[in-house]
């Protein structure tokens, strides 16, 4: 059954992505709609980084010694000054070992 | 040969990634191992899906007896962030023979998207911008192996206060910090990262998807906002 489960969810997975490639959709689509597209990065990926920071859990904020939030902060900052995504990983990375275990 | 400089464009482009990619690949590993996947079933799961967030979901699901719909469903949510991907690029890619777009879209996902569209969008006259797709895709597919066989071998032997996980994070706010440039994608940012805490919060099953319709629709209504505070 597992087996199932995989090869289903890999056609679907696969169908997702080439639906959009495969010519069915509109080949020229209205400039409303491509101008949504900027956003499309930023809206569907920002939800996956609050999610992995533990911001809000149980109906219950937590901020204070949260070390997945700063290191998560010390990375944005990084990555203004710097725009490297190898720094600002390795920094926010290592804020947090350090953090955590101060 | 400008279409394997660009193809090897992508590659080095998309090579630093892989900090937060291999990880992650070993994460999913040592926990397809542990929800008692055979050895043959965590290593081809990743070239079967190659969807690294939907295939954890996969193995947290199977591991609790959720049903087979359920499975698919969560799995269709989690990766139906794809589809928006190849709207994005239609534009780009829409002249291509069909076995290139098949291709394109099987490697279509979040570090290679993230990289290639800043290509796509510079440099849209370019002839061979598929080439950098497809460098970004085979760097991130092979790493995904490599590192998804990695952890099926390591089991659960790591270290807990490595705390893996944080890489996400950490990867998606160094690919998101440069497309932040206007009034507009502040407000996208801030309405689809809490919406998504309050969602999620919900237990609502679509929360990824939900949370990023609100940021777009945010970002189109303030993007008029955006010609007289421009920070970019």
């Amino acid at each position: 059954m597992i087996w199932v489960n995989i090869i289903l969810c890999g056609i679907i997975t696969f169908l997702i992505r080439f639906i959009p490639l495969s010519g069915i959709m509109p080949r020229e689509l209205p400039l409303k709609i491509k101008n949504t597209f900027k956003y499309i990065p930023l809206a569907v990926l920002t939800p996956i980084i609050f999610n992995g920071l533990s911001i809000f859990e149980n109906n219950q904020y937590f901020i204070f010694e949260n070390f997945k939030l700063y290191s998560a902060l010390i990375a944005v900052f990084v990555a203004l000054i710097t725009n490297n995504i190898f720094a600002t990983i390795s920094l926010g990375m290592l804020s947090f070992l350090i953090m955590n275990n101060v | 040969m400008q279409n394997w400089k660009i193809f090897k464009q992508g590659v080095i482009e998309e090579l630093p990634l892989q900090i937060g990619v291999f990880p992650f690949g070993v994460i999913y590993g040592i926990m397809a191992i542990e929800s008692g996947l055979t050895p043959i079933q965590a290593f081809l799961m990743s070239s079967i899906i190659f969807g690294g967030a939907s295939q954890i979901a996969f193995v947290q699901l199977v591991s609790n007896g959720i049903p087979t719909g359920a499975i698919l469903t969560t799995v269709s949510a989690i990766n139906s962030r794809h589809f928006l991907y190849g709207i994005s690029m239609l534009d780009y890619l829409k002249n291509l023979p069909l076995r290139w777009r098949f291709i394109l879209s099987y490697l279509l996902t979040d570090e290679a998207y993230a990289i290639s569209i800043r290509k796509f969008i510079n440099e849209p006259k370019e002839l061979f911008l598929h080439f950098h797709l497809l460098g970004t895709g085979l760097t991130l597919f092979i790493s995904w192996q490599i590192s998804t066989l990695t952890g099926v071998l390591l089991g659960g032997n790591l270290p807990e206060f490595l705390e893996l996980q944080l890489i996400i994070p950490l990867t998606f706010i160094a690919i998101l910090i440069p497309m932040i440039n206007s009034l507009s994608t502040v407000c996208v940012v801030i309405t689809s990262g809490f919406s998504a805490l309050y969602l999620k919060n919900l237990q609502l099953d679509y929360w990824i998807i939900i949370s990023g319709i609100i940021g777009i629709i945010v970002g189109v209504i303030t993007s008029k906002l955006d010609k007289k505070d421009d920070l970019g």
